[in-house]
């Protein structure tokens, strides 16, 4: 009898299915969410949930890829007139935009969503800050004009496609202050509130986020460009890769999120699925400290550059999903280089440390984080750098701890990634060129006033065409120069189920841009 | 009165531990040379917003003061804000604890039940097949690692045959119910909610399996040498002298007394499991207090990890406590 019941509950439990499948207008996606903190546009920072929060709020301007080159075009400003010094914008808002729940989307709600940016001071406030707007100054830098005009006064004349690039990104999103006010809690303008709610005029609305489980986003009806054809957007947590490779496969999502290159090589050729990839909006690079002994040498810097077997470590460690670059300006890009000046030469690079006096080569510490792609890296340099008699003692650190050490300049040599904050060539110039902007030239003590002018000059060259020849000078410079080495630029890369339509034009432009509405089923 | 001077020595005891626990947490995180504002804010940010946001989160503070705050704020139940997500530490943990829990409880009635039967096998059958395949079956369960485990059983129960649902705790379609305790099975059921019961109930067996099956070695092999012990004394002997059934010596006159040592066991195996909860919740994406804590480390989310930890350690001596009292109810001896 025991056994009777045994095997009665046994079938039950294989005869009632699960698997619903997913319906026509419904997408799942399987992801690893455990980085996200924050929906709100004045909050949000981290790459994945940056991507949804431009799908739920509209900004004045939009990024898209076009041609190849990621671009800002107009979206809620309509048109935009800027002053002669260069200084004054003046954005003209589309007359008709409701967010989501009705509500206008006019002038006091532009002006609104900016402050609210500047006077929270969370973690993506520094990029309104590099334009020179902030919390004490935005009372007269960010006005109001009439209801549909609104006026903002920067401290330098920055290229257009700088500024046009930084109001087009995730905290440029504008919100709604009605629902944001309506939230406060002492003083947040609604920002505990809109971790998980939203108040925008995007083509979705985040109905709800259960943390380390599900969000779910759904259609605005509302939305000014027409409702998106799916209507739900279900993404699923899935910290476990290989969950995401299993529940893909049966059919259970339609996208999986963060696939290794093996199981995303697994689904090629299976007409059940589509691999989707895209060149990534960073850059994976070595570094050396140029303010440390050997390396204040640039041939020594240069041997280290001809030590490195750029091909192998992109198909032998990124399993081919990377693109050979080695300007700091990755493909895509407006000013970018498409030589690639560096190959492995053992015998050059041999002759490089002689001349500059280390024909016995050196030791120095090489730090990495603990993902194991940065590690593969760090030992196939160190392979790489033996050969030449530099010794190469790996350290593997947090990255947290790695970028402290690094802020505080203690890094001799360094392998780690620059995720772009804005797609403009400033957003890398700067910070791979100008020690002065106190990010990487300045923590790898690179202080070459040199490459510094030229990259701070072209930052303000309204001339499209003379600015690019800048950067293609500046870059030629650092080559020489420089004390680092572009290994390449990464790849993204998703797998899809077939069924699944356009999620190639929603990934173009990732992780800057991302439109959600071009998927269909 | 004597048991009531036992409880009262025990929790004084209990807070010298929790304080010990803030201490050296707090000391081992603020030892390690790494920056949580560099965390929260990626790689990119310059130094000036890096030092303000340290200001904006207090932590330009002397260690000292921030310790002292922190005790503060504890004493007065508030655990701090995480500062990733920014919310309180007590709020996340509410919500995250209950899933673990339920992990945990259905977890240990499989070790439980598991553990136990192997026991007695093993006892009974000394040395024999049975014994060996026991002890072989409960050994490797605590060898071979839960992240292993956990996607073997996925590949077979849902990817091969498609017996059991992949990973969180409802299927997608099936609507949650309303939350009461946070535990879905005890929410599904006090609601009335049978189609989310039926499903949380399909979600939970691999998981729950994995966890209780690395738990049982321990279990079954203090029962097997508890039972062991038993069965040599002399009223044993007897019963079996008396021409009782084997069935009879063994359930009802032998399993009795040596579950006495097995008790303390559990309480053990329990805590740990709240704590070994981790790996599971990763390989099954369950949003438990594990992958929270975890979450909170890879992030340096000092008031997170403290927080998760400092209640971790006050579920594990509460278990602890009250399996003492269990003791000493059952044992005067221990009151001593």
């Amino acid at each position: 009898m025991r056994k009777l019941l045994l095997l009665a509950l046994i079938s039950l439990f294989v005869v009632v299915g699960f698997s619903a499948s997913i319906p026509k207008d419904t997408v799942v996606i399987g992801m690893n969410t455990g980085i996200f903190i924050s929906f709100d546009p004045a909050v949000c920072y981290e790459v994945e949930p940056s991507v949804l929060v431009m799908n739920i709020y509209s900004d004045l301007f939009k990024l898209q890829e076009i041609n190849g080159t990621i671009q800002a075009i107009p979206e809620l400003a309509e048109s935009y007139d800027i002053s002669q010094d260069g200084k004054i914008w003046t954005f003209h808002i589309r007359k008709g935009v409701t967010f989501a729940n009705g509500n206008p989307l006019n002038a006091d709600a532009v002006v609104y969503s900016i402050k609210r940016v500047l006077k929270l001071g969370k973690s993506p406030v520094w990029l309104f800050e590099s334009l020179g707007l902030n919390s004490k100054n935005m009372d007269d830098t960010v006005k109001k004009i009439d209801d549909y005009t609104v006026q903002v006064t920067l401290d330098k004349p920055y290229a257009a496609n700088i500024v046009m690039s930084i109001f087009a990104e995730s905290w440029g999103g504008i919100v709604d202050p009605k629902i944001a006010q309506s939230h406060d809690v002492s003083g947040d303008m609604g920002s505990t509130y809109l971790a998980d709610h939203s108040a925008g005029a995007g083509p979705y609305i985040l109905k709800s986020w259960q943390r380390n489980n599900m969000i779910v986003l759904v259609a605005n009806e509302n939305y000014w460009r027409g409702a998106p054809k799916i209507k739900t957007i279900i993404i699923r947590d899935m910290p476990e890769s290989t969950n995401q490779q299993l529940s893909l496969k049966r059919g259970d999502i339609d996208i999986a999120w963060n696939l290794t290159p093996e199981q995303i090589n697994s689904l090629k050729g299976d007409p059940n699925f589509n691999v989707v990839s895209v060149p990534s909006q960073s850059n994976e690079y070595l570094a050396v400290n140029a303010g440390w002994g050997p390396f204040k040498d640039v041939r020594v810097r240069q041997a280290v550059k001809y030590a490195i077997d750029y091909n192998s470590i992109i198909q032998n460690i990124v399993g081919g999903y990377a693109i050979k670059v080695q300007g700091f300006i990755p493909y895509g890009y407006l000013g970018y280089v498409s030589n690639v000046p560096f190959d492995q030469n053992i015998a050059k690079a041999k002759q490089l440390l002689a001349d500059a006096g280390y024909a016995n080569g050196f030791e120095v510490e090489l730090v990495t984080n603990t993902t194991e792609r940065r590690r593969n890296e760090a030992i196939a340099i160190q392979a790489d750098l033996a050969k030449i008699g530099i010794k190469a003692n790996i350290t593997i650190m947090q990255a947290a701890q790695m970028y402290k050490k690094m802020r505080e300049q203690g890094i001799q040599m360094i392998v780690a990634g620059w995720g772009i904050d804005f797609p403009d060539p400033d957003a890398l110039a700067k910070p791979f060129a100008d020690y002065r902007v106190k990010q990487l030239a300045w923590r790898m003590m690179w202080y070459d006033n040199h490459a510094a002018d030229l990259a701070e000059a072209a930052g303000f060259e309204l001339d499209q065409s003379k600015r690019v020849e800048m950067y293609k000078d500046l870059t030629n410079y650092w080559f020489e120069n420089g004390p680092f080495a572009i290994l390449y630029q990464p790849l993204s890369y998703w797998g899809t189920r077939s069924e699944l339509k356009g999620f190639d034009q929603t990934a173009k432009g990732y992780s800057l841009s991302f439109d959600l509405t071009k998927m269909y089923k | 009165m004597k048991l009531g001077n036992y409880i009262i020595k025990r929790s004084l005891l209990m807070l010298l531990v929790m304080f010990g626990v803030v201490a050296i947490v707090f000391a081992i995180v603020h030892v390690i040379p790494a920056d949580p504002v560099g965390a929260l804010l990626g790689g990119n940010a310059p130094p000036a917003v890096v030092d303000r946001m340290k200001e904006q989160l207090g932590l330009n503070k002397p260690l000292f003061i921030q310790f002292i705050d922190y005790i503060w704020g504890v004493i007065h139940g508030n655990l701090g804000n995480s500062i990733q997500s920014g919310r309180p530490v007590v709020q996340d943990i509410m919500e995250y604890f209950p899933v673990t829990l339920q992990l945990s409880i259905v977890a240990i009635f499989i070790s439980i039940i598991l553990g136990i039967f192997l026991g007695i096998f093993s006892a009974v059958y000394r040395n024999k097949w049975i014994d060996h395949f026991s002890r072989i079956f409960s050994i490797l369960g605590v060898s071979m690692p839960v992240f292993w485990t956990g996607l073997i059983l996925l590949l077979v129960f849902y990817y091969i045959l498609g017996w059991l649902p992949g990973t969180g705790q409802l299927s997608l379609f099936v609507i949650p119910p309303e939350r009461i305790t946070g535990m879905i099975l005890v929410d599904s059921l006090l609601t009335g909610n049978w189609e989310a019961f039926w499903n949380g109930l399909r979600h939970i067996i691999l998981p729950a399996a994995v966890l209780g099956y690395a738990a049982t070695a321990s279990i079954a092999r203090i029962t097997r040498a508890s039972m062991l012990d038993v069965l040599t004394q002399d009223y044993i002997r007897t019963a079996k002298a008396k021409g009782m059934s084997k069935k009879v010596v063994i359930y009802r006159h032998a399993l009795k007394n040596a579950l006495i040592p097995v008790v303390t066991i559990i309480g053990l195996t329990f805590g740990g499991l709240l704590e070994g909860a981790v790996l599971t919740e990763t390989v099954f994406g369950l949003p438990g207090l594990g992958r929270y804590i975890v979450n909170a480390l890879l992030n340096l989310d000092y008031p997170a990890i403290m927080g998760g930890t400092l209640f971790i350690a006050l579920i594990y001596s509460l278990v602890n406590l009250s399996v003492d009292l269990i003791y000493a109810m059952l044992d005067p001896r221990m009151r001593a």
